[in-house]
């Protein structure tokens, strides 16, 4: 089931640490209640997205799925600003 | 605060630095910056003087200033360790701003588990035995050189290690031995035969895949208790010892002088001994074990075989010097499993003291029995982690 959302942020290809780190950043640009989809390439971003959200404030993870794009897995994650 | 992205001066540290350091018992503290799951999984075990914390990379994103508070001050350096190196640089440049001395993984926690470390056993006028270890898993192998010709006792999957130590010593590979169808790491026999002509040897029981109940697609010599080998100076001689698998042999190497040496693979250890119940009988198998351990093994060794084991649980094992290897009479001191005076209390303290079993030590037997054949990837998976072949506290 897809999530609505309203903004998506791109990190194919970047590394951990980088797409939690801009996820943050563009979760700090965004209202209370917005959802953002981040789109990421790095597998070890399931379980990281998961562990940062049980210690980061005001964050919300709605939803992950992977999903099959031309050969390539893409992660795609939820996250909702609540304060 | 530096993105990751930026050049930077913070140094790296490498695998084979941070065992220098374990073995040494050198003060070293740790921050594994991996989310906790993984770092639940496994990661940087060393001995007294090795201090590991787990602060995920993220809760630095968070709260960094609380973070960074987690590191106690008096440390003089951080190595910071992570998953493929970004977030332990991103985190000791982090560190390094609040002005605490550190470094990261060079590479990342994959080249702590794929480290591989030689050195030797002993070295004498007939020959030199070389341990070869893989100290994150808990794996050890050996090398044994004489006359030019050499023996290999539980090759591990890297078998480039192998091929650099033949190199080294001029000696050609002729006998290639397992202890037993290991579960806990893919054997690299097979692929070091095929790759020097070295003959590879097993029990004919352990070429059956004990649960799926299906022969092994391998190419191995079946070997016989009581069969003998030479190998330059040494002659060999097998010892059946079934009870971790049917088909587990012990291989006592005896030189001219009379002096001898047992590698035991998954019989005993220096401080256990391996688990009957992998083979998914354990309270069949352990009265098979004790008859092993009490029966059949002591008539065949003397006080001063020097034991070499296929593993270790704690590094304290060691010799103080990174060597695994001890005296039988050492071990009959202090090894608590080889004091049972009553088969029943031998027995009850085995079947209560079982690990959990890994689901995927029956995959990894299966890749060793030529049943299935892992992909880089597969095969680095099944084997992440310590092993876990001895009994539990």
């Amino acid at each position: 089931m897809t999530v609505a959302f309203d903004q998506t942020l791109d990190v194919k290809g970047a590394k951990c640490p980088m797409p939690l780190v801009k996820t943050r950043k563009a979760i700090n640009g965004l209202p209370v209640g917005a959802v953002l989809q981040v789109v990421a390439t790095d597998r070890g971003s399931i379980a990281d997205f998961k562990g940062w959200v049980k210690a980061a404030k005001n964050v919300e993870l709605l939803q992950q799925e992977t999903v099959e794009n031309n050969g390539t897995a893409l992660y795609l994650h939820y996250v909702k600003r609540t304060a | 605060m530096a993105l990751a992205e930026t050049q930077t001066d913070v140094k790296t540290f490498t695998a084979a630095e941070l065992y220098q350091r374990i073995v040494a018992d050198t003060p070293t503290f740790i921050v594994d910056v991996r989310n906790e799951e993984d770092f639940g999984r496994w990661g940087v075990e060393g001995r007294n003087s090795l201090e590991v914390i787990n602060v995920p990379y993220f809760d630095f994103i968070e709260d960094e200033d609380g973070s960074v508070a987690k590191v106690p001050a008096d440390r003089n350096e951080v190595l910071v360790v992570c998953a493929k190196e970004g977030s332990s640089q991103f985190v000791a440049e982090i560190l390094q701003s609040h002005g605490i001395t550190a470094r990261f993984l060079e590479g990342g926690i994959n080249t702590w588990g794929n480290l591989y470390d030689v050195r030797p056993v002993e070295s004498n006028a007939y020959g030199q035995i070389i341990q070869v270890a893989r100290p994150a898993r808990g794996d050890l192998s050996f090398v044994v050189v004489s006359q030019g010709q050499a023996a290999v006792i539980d090759p591990l999957r890297h078998i480039d290690h192998y091929l650099n130590v033949l190199n080294t010593h001029q000696a050609q590979l002729t006998h290639i031995f397992d202890t037993h169808a290991h579960a806990d790491h893919i054997s690299g026999g097979p692929a070091l035969a095929r790759k020097t002509g070295g003959r590879y040897f097993m029990h004919a029981y352990d070429a059956i895949h004990p649960l799926d109940m299906l022969p092994a697609r391998i190419d191995y010599n079946h070997i016989v208790d009581g069969q003998k080998f030479q190998v330059g100076h040494y002659t060999i001689e097998v010892i059946w010892f079934p009870g971790h698998t049917l088909g587990q042999v012990n291989y006592l190497f005896t030189d001219p002088d009379g002096k001898s040496c047992l590698f035991t693979g998954d019989g005993i250890f220096l401080k256990s001994f391996g688990r009957p119940d992998l083979g998914g009988r354990g309270e069949a198998w352990a009265p098979i074990v004790y008859d092993s351990i009490y029966n059949r093994l002591p008539p065949r060794i003397n006080k001063d075989t020097l034991i070499l084991p296929a593993h270790f649980s704690v590094m304290n094992e060691d010799n103080g010097q990174g060597v695994f290897a001890e005296t039988y009479e050492w071990v009959l001191a202090h090894n608590d499993a080889l004091k049972y005076a009553q088969k029943q209390d031998f027995l009850d303290f085995v079947l209560s003291h079982l690990p959990k079993f890994p689901p995927e030590y029956v995959e990894i037997k299966r890749a060793n029995a030529g049943l299935l054949i892992p992909d880089e990837e597969k095969a680095s998976e099944l084997e992440l982690g310590k092993n876990i072949c001895a009994l539990s506290d």
